[in-house]
């Protein structure tokens, strides 16, 4: 299961198990940002390359522009798999 | 063991968790050790429906504990033998703008897993993931 909305301060929030089935439904929100946002971990489980891939290439078009978005709340696996992505040094993880 | 077909469908990845997710309680695997084989047979189980070399046949996975490590095999009837465990190298060296995501999944899954093996035998692929469990 996996839900995907931006609340009421922008903040885009993640919930569930972010997985290749499902980056779909990731991409449409994060391509229709077009500003610095802050996107929260605190209830996703789960995240694969599939969304990696999404922040990725959602981080390279926001810096062309001099925005960014922002990940907070992360659980401890799903930062691990950031560091062995290299992904740390991609995102200001908070 | 538990071993169970699946379509060579991305739509099958539900079913494939469930499959790993039911090993996982009845084996009773960390949750950090479940989180990685999720994630390592994903990535194959998906590399596998992405570039299906002229087959379509279904694809295998069998889950074993044998004390305390766990291991998964993925096996699909192909007629070219294909080791995707040698897939794209991930180049971090690029500068961020240039950078993409191939081969990511692939360096991460090698990265969590404690064995990743490749064979091919009798016109099958067969890759094996292991990871040792928490003590």
């Amino acid at each position: 299961m996996f839900s995907i909305s931006v609340n009421e301060k922008g903040t885009v929030v993640l919930t569930g198990r972010l997985d290749a089935a499902q980056v779909d439904r990731a991409r449409e929100i994060f391509s229709g940002l077009d500003d610095s946002a802050v996107v929260d971990f605190q209830d996703l489980d789960y995240i694969s390359s599939a969304g990696l891939g999404i922040l990725l290439a959602t981080q390279q078009r926001l810096k062309k522009g001099g925005k960014a978005i922002k990940l907070v709340h992360m659980n401890r696996m799903v930062r691990d798999v950031f560091k062995i992505a290299r992904f740390d040094l991609i995102f200001e993880i908070e | 063991m538990m071993r169970q077909q699946f379509d060579r469908d991305i739509r099958s990845l539900d079913a494939v968790f469930s499959f790993l997710h039911r090993f996982a309680e009845e084996e009773q695997l960390d949750a950090r050790a479940s989180y990685v084989l999720d994630l390592a047979v994903e990535e194959f189980f998906t590399n596998i429906v992405k570039y299906g070399r002229g087959t379509s046949s279904d694809v295998f996975l069998e889950a074993v504990r044998s004390g305390g490590t766990a291991t998964v095999r993925l096996e699909e009837q192909t007629s070219v033998p294909f080791d995707v465990t040698r897939a794209t190298q991930t180049q971090f060296d690029v500068p961020f703008a240039e950078r993409k995501p191939g081969g990511l999944g692939i360096h991460i899954a090698r990265e969590m897993l404690d064995g990743l093996a490749y064979e091919y035998v009798d016109g099958k692929s067969r890759i094996t993931l292991t990871k040792y469990l928490e003590t």
